[in-house]
């Protein structure tokens, strides 16, 4: 019993990080049909401006990191995507590379590629018990978070006039567009959602793994798109159980892989990916009008 | 009668294809105008690019005077022109309340919307019905019936129809054209491509044959109908540019 709530409280936590980055990537695609690599550097950067604001209370630490991580996204949108619009969507996952590894490297570069250790929220680093079972405050408050954005991010998109011009978008641009729906402000809203997920993963992250390095986002992304992929691409229903998914599968492979195998645990999962790929080449919840673009 | 859409000498290409060819044509305040022709023929490109969609190789398209080829897709229905495209194109997933909403984006006047919807929802029983069903869940001829009311609820000027009855059982598309009718009698002006001939030379006032990118024939629908060349025109037999 213990063992099963502390398995739960990993599989939610770790799933909600996953879910919630694979939402940034999922809205992002989902309106532009562009798979955004520098997600990535939106989560590392958000976690450099907690580290450059440590001095000051979380809060406000909290809020320059939002607002460097929404203006980083919307930037990136305005010089890289914007102009490649009309482009193949290869060209703009290319794209995405390159703004990724520029920001990469500017990090590099600017601060260094040495960890530097990073403790965001020092009051959750404790234990708390669900029973007779001892988990960690943290990754209870993770679940907490990722559960409140996930139903404020749904009231947003189905309660509020811009949340059904959105999903419109998604699922056909042109004729949203032809209703009306302006295209711009529809992907820069996107793009600053996304910044607002990536800013909230950071400091969760951050708070979990104690440092911050210039690669931090890096295998976070990698994983949050292949749990996109599972879900079915430009489907955010699919992107947030995807996310999920892997959450408590890795967690699962964690526990009950033979202690050998554990560090390949990696491989487990994609094999576990590729089989499911297989079965449903669309992933789980495939998205309508996936050939539509701008 | 004042011209409220000018096409003057469009032309499109697709790559070294020729779509459309020098077309022009007018559509006057209050009429009905049909575009008639084969599969094929350019009708859905001239839809298309008087809508923005595509992007012409020569001529223009003039709404009232302004010049609106070329113009971004989200200027056009907020010009007063709502195209309601070949294929229904609801927004699957979403609900047919949601469909309905979304095509009053444009508009402020929540309190008439809001009249406007309850009044084509008792038009359509079957929409009020299904107000919180996936809109793809409707059969053919109830999406058509949502796609005409949510382009009727932008308020348009100009309600441009792509093959309103392709697919639909001659019961449904007596429906759709009655729709259609209804909407002329609101004083809105209406361009309808159609492949069904027939039925597009009883509804319109004034007709044009389109067949492989060129205007053929044209004129009232009343003079078509029993025109010598119409059928020439139609298949594509007759000289190109023939003129009624």
């Amino acid at each position: 019993m213990n063992a099963f709530v502390q398995i739960l409280v990993d599989a939610l936590s770790l799933g909600g990080l996953y879910a919630l980055t694979a939402l940034g990537i999922g809205l992002i695609f989902s309106v532009m049909r562009l798979a955004n690599f520098a997600h990535a550097e939106l989560v590392t950067c958000a976690a450099y401006a907690l580290f450059a604001l440590s001095a000051h209370p979380l809060v406000m630490a909290f809020a320059g990191s939002v607002v460097l991580a929404v203006l980083l996204a919307v930037m990136t949108e305005r010089l890289a995507f914007r102009p490649l619009r009309a482009a193949d969507p290869t060209t703009m996952m290319i794209a995405s590379f390159t703004v990724s590894m520029l920001i990469q490297k500017l990090l590099i570069f600017s601060l260094g590629s040495r960890p530097k250790s990073l403790d965001p929220a020092p009051v959750l680093s404790q234990a708390v018990y669900i029973g007779p079972a001892q988990v960690s405050l943290l990754k209870l408050v993770t679940i907490a978070v990722c559960a409140v954005l996930l139903i404020a991010l749904t009231l947003f998109l189905k309660r509020t006039s811009f949340g059904l011009q959105m999903r419109a978008a998604a699922e056909n641009f042109t004729m949203a567009r032809l209703t009306g729906v302006r295209a711009n402000a529809v992907i820069v809203v996107a793009f600053a959602l996304s910044g607002v997920l990536a800013a909230v993963v950071a400091l969760l992250f951050a708070a979990q793994s104690g440092f911050v390095q210039p690669r931090l986002g890096v295998p976070l992304m990698i994983t949050a798109f292949v749990a996109t992929v599972i879900g079915g691409m430009g489907s955010l229903p699919g992107a947030v159980i995807g996310g999920l998914l892997v959450g408590v599968v890795t967690t699962l492979l964690q526990t009950f892989l033979p202690q050998d195998l554990r560090p390949f645990r990696e491989a487990f999962l994609f094999a576990l990916v590729i089989l499911a790929l297989l079965v449903r080449p669309n992933g789980l919840f495939p998205a309508r009008g996936l050939k539509e673009r701008i | 009668m004042t011209v409220l859409l000018d096409v003057d000498r469009l032309s499109v290409s697709y790559g070294r294809i020729a779509a459309l060819r020098d077309v022009s044509l007018q559509v006057n305040a209050g009429e009905i105008v049909a575009i008639v022709g084969p599969n094929g023929a350019g009708k859905s490109t001239l839809l298309a690019s008087i809508a923005g969609i595509v992007r012409p190789t020569a001529g223009t398209a003039r709404f009232r005077g302004e010049t609106i080829t070329g113009q971004a897709l989200e200027r056009t229905v907020r010009r007063g022109i709502a195209l309601v495209p070949e294929g229904r194109h609801v927004f699957a997933s979403l609900t047919v309340l949601e469909n309905l909403r979304l095509g009053a984006t444009i508009r402020t006047d929540r309190a008439r919307v809001a009249d406007e919807i309850a009044a084509y929802m008792e038009l359509f029983p079957i929409l009020a019905e299904r107000r919180h069903a996936p809109a793809g869940t409707l059969s053919g001829g109830e999406q058509q019936m949502l796609v005409i009311a949510r382009g009727m609820l932008s308020d348009p000027a100009l309600l441009m129809l792509d093959e309103p009855s392709l697919g639909l059982a001659p019961r449904i598309t007596d429906q759709v054209y009655a729709l259609i009718e209804t909407v002329r009698a609101r004083g809105v002006t209406v361009l309808v491509v159609e492949q069904n001939a027939d039925r597009a030379l009883r509804a319109a006032n004034r007709t044009y044959v389109l067949n492989a990118g060129l205007v053929r024939l044209s004129g009232a629908s009343a003079d078509l109908r029993d025109h010598a060349e119409f059928e020439a025109a139609y298949f594509g037999i007759a000289a190109a540019g023939g003129q009624a």
